[in-house]
């Protein structure tokens, strides 16, 4: 828990960083095509809201990590279960994961477009691909580090194997499963701007492109401050969700 | 009934090390089947033997895929060795000073969650389509893991062993040297792997955008003109960069960290 | 009672210890000549631990002055060699036992090329040469301690300052360790200040005995006693703590910290 001073402390770097900012765009970086004066920078994005194309776009970015984060863990969460049960099944798999795990996303998003083109499943299929493999350690370690005396608990009470993870496995990883959304939330957003940024012509990464493209610093920067404050927005409600998690779960008796 | 000489524990490793590789060859003939029974088009995904021969070819001395490599690899080891360097020591400075954390923490952590990509329209703007604007990129998004690292690597020392530097006298630039990054070294290494995670991934998308020679351009420009093996060629040799560049930093981490595992 | 010494090595004078409203310790003075070997007992919460980093430079008094050969103790100084009671994290876990009394010789500057002798010789004075490349986490609570106690020699220290040294160790190795440091300061003609709660520890190692109270109030000052010991030297485990001087000595001392009201 910061206090009051403690949030005005952090403030003050960034505060005199924008005032420099400001004097110098005003004096030496009058005609820059990169940098304007952070309260210029505001008022154009105050009039993006009121235009109402950030919106959209805004829309389009959080709609991809939403689905790709959804599908990843759709798909990684039981199987990253059944690795974490099953010690066969994950020696099994390892060399294919080991290989697959490594490609970073952004260089398969050309094949994404070529099979999907330009547009929202492009980029939800390598959202999904990169949250995919975080989440399935992640369910794979958090399913190996369930109380073993839970389990021994749950086998004494001849529990089958259903029940036996829906109320042993499942509760007991459910912090680490938070934890995990926590970190996709931060990827899913980084690699849709990404990707929008390098060539899906939709959402925030591609508003910021076409400023530059359209030599509009105004744009370009208010359009960096507000990918900035919805990361962090992002991340602080992901991060927050996951402490109630964690505190919910310990009370519990 | 035991097949003779495989017994015991080594039997049980062959095994599991056997079924992962079953397993991975069981996907690679299903990708076999696929695109050849036509499956899923040859535009999207190419037979194995032409993935393989495109990369042979693109490795050859005629082929531009070796020459790819190697500026992708340069710009990415380059900006992440800028990176390391500024982000170890910003961080041991921030680190070292509780009073500098309480006053530049709060604007690291707001930083944090940015994408690097979200930079390079800006140094596209200020430095042009060139090398030198990639590079930046790349060092100024992979300076962030390595600086936040080494920022809570040195914030950790035991508070015991300030005293012990106290007691032997010990001015601040020794304190720093001898006890504070040794103590966040570990901690400064996984910072540094996620560096390079990042510089790779920086040099791919500036490659991309900025049309500058490399894997990254290599793989777009198969792609816009369907070149299905091609792009696969490129793809697996990113992916190889990715996985040889974490292999040689996990093993450089375990052999300086020794003393941590013993 | 033998009188002060003429120089002495520490003095305190009226040193008291406050925290915030309550005083730990009540203004408290006494010497400690060259070659002395004085222990301070007490209960939990007499302030002996804070007494002792007070002489040494560690923390400052509330009031009253520590001064060594008259000139006031502001800051720690390689002269006082600091023994803290957790030896675990007060060693460098990344160094090994070499590296760990390397550390000092750094500290006093000692030329590169003296270093090797330097840990030879002090590692054999505290028998730990055959461990010189292991690390602190390879070794059991009584060697790391030595370690630590052979680093403090390493500095060629005038006084040796020992926070509850052998607090946390089994009694088998306390007793042996108790005997090592005896002869090594015999040896040495070192000056040691020793804190400690165990009552028979402090008579068994002292020249003398300061004993001290918990909860000092007007008219029961912190100071109880200052005892002298003179038992001869060398001690031994079995013979001396069977002695009658020691069991009245002994006697003397717990009667005077247990009562409350005395």
């Amino acid at each position: 828990m910061r206090s009051v001073f403690g949030v005005l402390k952090g403030l003050v770097l960034p505060l005199v960083l924008l005032l420099l900012l400001e004097l110098a765009t005003r004096t030496v970086l009058v005609h820059s095509d990169t940098i304007v004066s952070p309260i210029v920078a505001m008022g154009t994005l105050f009039k993006m809201f009121r235009d109402g194309a950030i919106w959209r776009m805004t829309g389009f970015t959080l709609a991809t990590s939403g689905l790709g984060l959804t599908l990843a863990a759709v798909l990684a969460v039981p199987s990253g279960i059944a690795l974490g049960l099953s010690a066969r099944a994950a020696a099994a798999s390892f060399l294919t994961i080991e290989v697959l795990r490594p490609l970073p996303s952004i260089a398969l998003a050309p094949l994404a477009l070529i099979v999907f083109g330009f547009g929202l499943r492009m980029e939800v299929s390598i959202i999904a691909f990169a949250c995919f493999w975080p989440i399935l350690v992640l369910s794979q370690a958090a399913v190996r580090q369930v109380e073993p005396r839970l389990l021994e608990v749950g086998l004494a009470l001849r529990f089958n194997a259903w029940d036996r993870a829906v109320k042993i496995i499942l509760p007991s990883i459910v912090p680490r499963l938070f934890v995990a959304l926590r970190l996709s939330v931060a990827i899913a957003l980084v690699v849709a701007v990404t990707i929008e940024v390098a060539m899906n012509p939709n959402g925030m990464g591609y508003g910021l492109v076409s400023a530059q493209q359209t030599l509009d610093p105004a744009s370009m920067m208010a359009w960096l401050i507000w990918i900035a404050v919805v990361g962090y927005l992002l991340n602080a409600m992901a991060s927050a969700l996951q402490r109630r998690i964690d505190r919910t779960v310990r009370v519990a008796p | 009934m035991t097949l003779s000489g495989l017994e015991g524990p080594r039997a049980a490793g062959l095994v599991r090390h056997g079924g992962s590789v079953i397993v991975l060859g069981a996907v690679l003939t299903l990708w076999w089947f696929a695109s050849h029974f036509g499956w899923v088009s040859k535009v999207f995904l190419p037979t194995p033997e032409a993935a393989v021969g495109s990369l042979l070819s693109g490795m050859s001395s005629t082929g531009g895929l070796g020459e790819d490599t190697w500026l992708t690899v340069q710009r990415m080891l380059i900006g992440w060795l800028i990176a390391s360097l500024l982000g170890v020591g910003i961080g041991a400075v921030v680190g070292m000073s509780r009073r500098a954390r309480v006053y530049v923490q709060p604007m690291l952590e707001f930083i944090r969650p940015l994408p690097a990509s979200a930079v390079m329209p800006f140094a596209i703007s200020a430095f042009g389509l060139n090398p030198s604007m990639v590079l930046f990129v790349v060092a100024f998004g992979a300076v962030w893991p390595v600086m936040l690292a080494t920022a809570h690597g040195m914030a950790s020392v035991e508070p015991q062993l300030k005293e012990v530097a106290a007691a032997m006298e010990l001015g601040k630039p020794a304190f720093i040297w001898k006890i504070g990054l040794p103590n966040a070294a570990p901690d400064i290494l996984a910072g540094m792997r996620l560096s390079l995670t990042v510089a790779l991934i920086v040099s791919i998308v500036g490659e991309m955008l900025a049309s500058q020679a490399g894997l990254g351009r290599a793989v777009l420009l198969a792609a816009r003109s369907f070149q299905s093996s091609e792009l696969f060629a490129g793809v697996v040799l990113i992916g190889a960069i990715g996985f040889a560049s974490n292999l040689c930093l996990a093993a450089a981490e375990r052999r300086l960290v020794r003393w941590k595992t013993i | 009672m033998t009188p002060a010494p003429a120089d002495p090595c520490i003095e305190l004078q009226d040193v008291a210890i406050t925290y915030g409203d309550r005083q730990v310790l009540s203004p408290t003075s006494f010497s400690v000549g060259s070659g002395e070997f004085v222990c301070i007992v007490g209960p939990s919460g007499c302030g002996k631990t804070t007494l002792l980093r007070a002489a040494a430079g560690l923390a400052k008094p509330s009031a009253g002055q520590v001064r060594r050969h008259g000139k006031p103790v502001m800051r720690p100084s390689l002269e006082i060699g600091f023994v803290f009671q957790d030896y675990s994290r007060a060693l460098l876990p990344w160094r090994t036992v070499e590296g760990n009394i390397n550390l000092a010789l750094e500290a006093a500057k000692t030329p590169p090329g003296d270093r090797p002798r330097a840990v030879n010789r002090v590692l054999q004075t505290v028998g730990l040469v055959d461990d010189a490349q292991k690390f602190p986490s390879q070794l059991s609570g009584g060697m790391q301690q030595r370690v630590q106690i052979a680093r403090c020699i390493a500095q060629r220290p005038e006084i040796l300052m020992m926070d509850e040294p052998f607090g946390a160790l089994d009694a088998l190795t306390k007793h042996t360790l108790q005997d090592e440091l005896a002869r090594l300061t015999a040896d040495t003609g070192l000056t040691v200040l020793f804190v400690t709660h165990d009552l028979e520890e402090a008579i068994y190692l002292g020249d003398r005995v300061i004993a001290l109270r918990a909860n000092p109030r007007p008219g029961r000052p912190s100071l109880a006693r200052m005892i002298d010991v003179r038992l001869e030297r060398p001690r031994d485990q079995l013979t001396t703590r069977e002695d009658p001087r020691f069991l009245d000595l002994r006697r003397e001392l717990f009667a005077l910290i247990e009562q409350p009201d005395a």
